[in-house]
Parts: structure tokens; C-alpha cells; sequence
């Protein structure tokens, strides 16, 4: 056990002396041009006409939210269905008590005027 | 490992209460939802202490069955394939917890964020289910689950109040500062079930004694205690709690305060003896790591909470340190429960059962003083020491209420706090003779000095009621029937409650006891 962390360590060093060696290794050799574009914030892209910090709809969210409940219900019922035919009543019933759940939040969301966009 | 077994039906009655409260919580929301012009604020109130009542109601034939099993059995209360531990200990704590939100419930509809009405109630209660588990919880999963489940609730509580700023900076703040808190948590834990293979307590215990990493086991201490130590608002992980508690809805605030910080200590006196005492100690021999972090923590809690707490101008940070400082106080219980663990029984139960004990008074007086700074903030519009002045002339009963829980907060001998120091410091004190261990000697002299600090700014709070005047004197405070019952059940519990320490002391002393079965 301590041997196999052994490796990891001297995989460690391994990769500190060449990240170091390789940006040492650049530093010496890049031509150095600085200018002013070049010192510009870069951020995945264009720079920001007007205030980057817009508010979006809340709604977006909400859909987001709501979609969830689909994804559990996707994720733990799809080895469900897969064993269905093998479940016994009892676990059958216990799935339904579940999926009833998920429905009565989806319906809560419904009724709380989630779904409708305006 | 089956989870689903109908002849197995009967070990469901040790997670009866919160059946109960999930039921429930879902019946308001439903209520809530279909009833055409919204129900009223009041009638939801009322519904959600009922229900708490039903899950109240629903404990005790739970906790006589684990009391049965334990007095017969041991090996039949861990139940649900290992993931709930089925004793007393569980059901104690779930008693504080339900009567703390059944108290908030009803404290909580004069307030503006109780105008949401379902959802703030249902929180409330799927906050309790969440505690219950914690103290529940026999199973590493279950217990990271359950926390979960009763601070996101607290989260969303918190900051319900989304229009105003420091409510919405209150839930923020929380929120922050405990998912990285849980995050420490979860690595430890990580780390738990990396060194043992298992997640249920027993096994992980078993493993970890035959475990030759004694370095790893003690760093994953430090990330694990580091949840515990925010539950309970300890020193270093205190700094949340005065702005939480000064921007969330002061009934939430008052919850988050008592109930929410007795869950950590539930998990904590369940968690650490099991898995970490096979780590070898400092202090007292055999007793775990965490003896040697306890004892300095529980000195740098009662200084920060007490020192702190003197300088405020505002009354719920006032509290909010003032409620650091009592856990700072709790914490000499938990070190005096670590130090003797596994070696003295009736030191390790009397420490424990101090600590529960001391817990149950806690509840009921914070809970009650932050229903009466709650009501001042509410109609007076501020929550400043100032804004109190007078209060013994517009409202006496409110004015008596208070003052009743700030006596018994500081200890004053009548009331029910006294008893709960008394027993604390005892517990210490024996701890200290059994085994010649002066350092608990100075903790319990640390603590005295301590509250002798604390009258300062608890009575400061019954001077500006009594001795200042405001200028509409004559004018009462507006409280609203069901509101002003809680208050009064909470001041009518500071000083009846010691009528009932002896049955209460035993409840904790049973609970304790079923704890190290």
C-alpha cells in the first residue's frame, strides 16, 4: 500500500520539475513584446458591450428546477423498468409511492404557476 | 441488506416521527395549494405545531419499543439495514427538536416571512425530519444525508425573507459557509470509509481498531469535526452565526440557535466515541483524539461567545454570541464524555446525559428569547437594546417573559438554566476527581468566571426593559393569541420546568445510557 503511494509521489515530482523546466525553458526563449491588446482581460470572447451583469428570467431557473424532478425520475426508474419483471409487489409499490412523489412536485410547480412563462 | 422487507415492517417504528413530519409537511403544501383564496397564516401556524404534536405523540410508543429491545435485545436496535440506530438517545433529541419547531411554528405567524405560508412551514417541518435522522443516524451516508437535508431547509429559511437585504445576505452567508463546511465533512468521511471499507458505525469501528494509519485517522478527524464544529457554532466555525442570526427571520434564527446546534451535538457524542476512539490520546489515556481538541476548543467558545457578546448593540447578536457561548459550556460536557469514554461508565453517562439535559433547558429559554426580541423587532422596528426600553411598562407579561429567559440563559438559581450549569460543571467536577485530571478543574473555574461575565450583557437587556423609558409608554405591543402561548409556554417552562428536573434528568440519564449499549 505504501509502495503504490510510492509512485504517486515520484509521479508528483516528476510532473513539478517538468511544468517548471518547460516554463523556465519558455521564459528564456519567447520574445518578450508586450502591448496593450495583449495586456487586455480575456475572457472567453469578445469584450462586453455595456454592464455584463444582466439579470436573466427567473423562469430559466425554474425550468432548470423542474427538469430535475425529470432527471431523477429518469435516473432511478430506467433500472427499474429493467427489472420489472423480477420485482416483487412489495417493492413494485414502494417505486409507485416514489414515482407519485416526483408527480405531486411536478403538479405543485403546475399549480404554483411555474410552468407558464409570462 | 435487503431495504425493502415486508416481514421487516415493524423497524419502520424507529423512523415513525419522521413518517410523520414527511406526511404532514406534504398535507400543508397540499393544503396550502388547493384551498382557492390561500389559507390564513394563523390556521397553518396552529396545523404545523399539530402536527409536530402527532409526531410528538407518535415518539412514544417508538421510544418504548427501543427501550424494550434495549432492555432485552442490544442487537436489535440497529435497524433499516443498518442506517438508524433505534434508541432512547435518538428519541431525546427528536423530543427537543419537535418541541423546538412546534414552538417556532407558532411563535413564527406574527411574522412577515410566515406570509409565504406553505412553504415556510414545510421546511420548517422537513428541517425537524432532517435532525431526527441526524440523531438517528448509524450509517456515515445517512448522516451526511441528513444534515443535508436539515440545513438546506435552514438555507432556504434563512434567507426567506428575499425582499430585505439582510435576510437575503443571512441565508447567503449560511448557505456559503456551510457547503464548504459539509465539503469538509464529506472529504473526512471520505477518508473514514477509505481506511474502514463500511459506512455503518459499528463495522467502520471495528475496522479503524485493527487500522495501522493512526496520522490519516486523526487528520480525517480534523475535516469530519470540522461539520460538527459549524452545526454547533464552535470556535473556529462561529463566524456565521451573528449575521445569520441578525438577518434570518428572528423565529428561524431562534430554531437555527437551538435546535439545528442540538443536532450537532447529536451527531457529534454519536459519531466521535464510535469511530475515533481507537486514536491514542494526550490527556487521558485511551479516550481518543478528540479529548486533546475538545478541552482547548471549549475554552476558546466560552471566551469568544462571552467576550464578544458584551459589545453588541444589537440584541440578536447579542444572542447569537451568547448562544456560541453555550456551546462553549456544552463542549465541557462533550470533553468530559470523551476523557472518560470507555472507562468509567457512570462519568460518561452523567457527562452525556449533563449535555442532553443541558440542551432540553437551552431550547426552551432561547427559543423564548428570541420570541420576545422577534415580537420587539416586529412592532417596535428594531431589534437594537434600545428599542426594549420601556418594554416592562407597554407590556409587562412580555417584559417578565424576557426576563425570565435571560436569568435563566445566565444560571440564576431558580430557574431551570441553573440546573442545567449545576449538572454540567458537576459532571466536570467528577470527571476531574475520577481520574486526578485538574484541567477540568480549570475548565469548570473558566466557565464560572464566564458567566460571571454573561450577567453584564443578560441584564442589560432587563435594564433598558425596566429602568429606560420609551416615549410612547402607554401603548402595549400587539401579539397575536397563539403567539403570545408559545411565549408564554416557553417562560412558564424556564421556572416549571424545575419541578420536573428529576424526570427529566432520568429521561437524559436513559438516553445516554442507550447511547453506549
Amino acid at each position: 500500500m505504501r509502495t503504490d503511494f510510492a509512485f504517486v509521489g515520484v509521479l508528483l515530482v516528476a510532473a513539478f520539475l517538468l511544468m517548471g523546466a518547460a516554463l523556465v525553458a519558455a521564459s528564456l526563449l519567447r520574445p518578450k513584446k508586450p502591448n496593450k491588446d495583449k495586456a487586455a482581460t480575456y475572457e472567453c470572447g469578445m469584450e462586453t458591450v455595456g454592464d455584463a451583469w444582466v439579470q436573466f428570467r427567473v423562469q430559466y431557473y425554474l425550468f432548470a428546477l423542474v427538469f430535475v424532478l425529470f432527471d431523477v425520475g429518469g435516473v432511478l426508474l430506467f433500472p427499474i423498468a429493467l427489472a420489472f419483471n423480477q420485482l416483487p409487489a412489495w417493492t413494485v409499490l414502494v417505486i409507485s409511492l416514489f414515482a407519485l412523489t416526483l408527480l405531486s412536485s411536478l403538479l405543485y410547480a403546475w399549480r404554483k404557476g411555474v410552468l407558464e412563462w409570462d | 441488506m435487503t431495504f425493502f422487507d415486508p416481514t421487516k415492517l415493524n423497524e419502520l417504528l424507529a423512523v415513525l416521527p419522521e413518517i410523520v413530519l414527511v406526511i404532514w409537511a406534504l398535507a400543508i403544501l397540499a393544503f396550502d395549494l388547493l384551498s382557492a383564496r390561500g389559507v390564513s397564516r394563523r390556521a397553518l401556524g396552529i396545523l404545523t405545531a399539530l402536527g409536530l404534536m402527532g409526531a410528538l405523540v407518535a415518539c412514544v410508543p417508538a421510544a418504548l419499543t427501543a427501550a424494550s429491545y434495549a432492555a432485552t435485545d442490544p442487537t436489535k436496535l440497529v435497524v433499516l439495514g443498518g442506517l438508524v440506530r433505534f434508541d432512547l438517545y435518538a428519541f431525546a433529541f427528536r423530543g427537543i427538536f419537535i418541541v423546538g419547531a412546534a414552538l417556532t411554528a407558532l411563535v413564527s405567524i406574527d411574522f412577515r416571512a410566515a406570509r409565504a405560508g406553505g412553504e415556510y412551514y414545510a421546511l420548517l417541518l422537513l428541517a425537524t425530519v432532517g435532525m431526527g435522522l441526524m440523531a438517528a443516524s448509524n450509517d456515515l451516508m445517512l448522516l451526511y444525508l441528513a444534515t443535508e437535508t436539515a440545513s438546506i431547509s435552514l438555507y432556504l429559511l434563512a434567507g426567506f425573507m428575499r425582499d430585505t437585504k439582510l435576510s437575503a445576505e443571512a441565508g447567503i452567508k449560511y448557505f456559503v459557509f456551510g457547503a464548504v463546511t459539509s465539503t469538509i465533512m464529506l472529504f473526512g468521511l471520505s477518508y473514514v470509509f477509505g481506511l474502514s471499507g463500511a459506512t455503518q458505525y459499528q463495522v467502520v469501528a471495528d475496522r479503524l481498531a485493527l487500522s495501522d494509519s493512526k496520522l490519516l485517522l486523526t487528520f480525517s478527524l480534523l475535516l469530519v469535526a470540522v461539520g460538527f464544529l459549524f452545526k454547533t457554532s464552535t470556535v473556529p466555525f462561529q463566524w456565521w452565526a451573528p449575521d445569520v442570526y441578525q438577518g434570518a427571520p428572528t423565529p428561524v434564527a431562534g430554531f437555527i440557535s437551538t435546535a439545528s446546534k442540538a443536532a450537532g451535538f447529536a451527531i457529534m457524542l454519536r459519531f466521535l466515541p464510535y469511530v475515533f476512539s481507537p486514536v491514542p490520546s494526550h490527556y487521558v489515556e485511551g479516550s481518543g483524539v478528540w479529548i486533546a481538541m475538545m478541552v482547548p476548543l471549549a475554552i476558546l467558545t466560552m471566551l469568544v461567545g462571552n467576550l464578544m457578546a458584551i459589545n453588541q448593540s444589537n440584541v440578536k447578536r447579542m444572542l447569537a454570541y451568547s448562544s456560541i457561548a453555550q456551546a462553549g459550556y456544552m463542549l465541557i460536557g462533550v470533553a468530559g464524555f470523551a476523557a472518560s469514554f470507555g472507562q468509567n461508565t457512570a462519568e460518561t453517562t452523567n457527562a452525556l446525559a449533563a449535555v442532553i439535559f443541558y440542551l432540553i433547558t437551552y431550547t426552551l429559554t432561547n427559543i423564548g428569547a428570541f420570541a420576545v426580541t422577534g415580537i420587539v423587532a416586529q412592532r417596535v422596528g428594531g431589534d437594537d437594546f434600545k428599542d426594549f426600553a420601556g418594554l416592562s411598562r407597554r407590556s409587562p407579561y412580555l417584559a417578565l417573559a424576557m426576563v425570565a429567559v435571560m436569568l435563566s440563559l445566565l444560571g440564576a438559581p431558580p430557574l431551570v438554566g441553573f440546573a442545567g450549569k449545576f449538572l454540567l460543571f458537576r459532571s466536570a467536577l467528577s470527571v476531574a476527581a475520577q481520574f486526578n485530571n485538574p484541567v477540568f478543574i480549570w475548565l469548570v473555574v473558566l466557565a464560572v468566571a464566564m458567566v460571571l461575565v454573561s450577567v453584564f450583557y443578560y441584564l442589560r437587556v432587563v435594564l433598558a426593559m425596566y429602568t429606560q423609558r420609551a416615549a410612547n409608554d402607554a401603548q402595549p405591543l400587539k401579539v397575536s393569541a397563539p403567539v403570545a402561548w408559545a411565549v408564554g409556554l416557553c417562560a412558564f417552562g424556564v421556572i416549571a420546568t424545575l419541578l420536573a428536573i428529576y424526570p427529566l434528568w432520568e429521561l437524559a440519564r436513559a438516553a445516554a445510557l442507550s447511547l453506549m449499549l
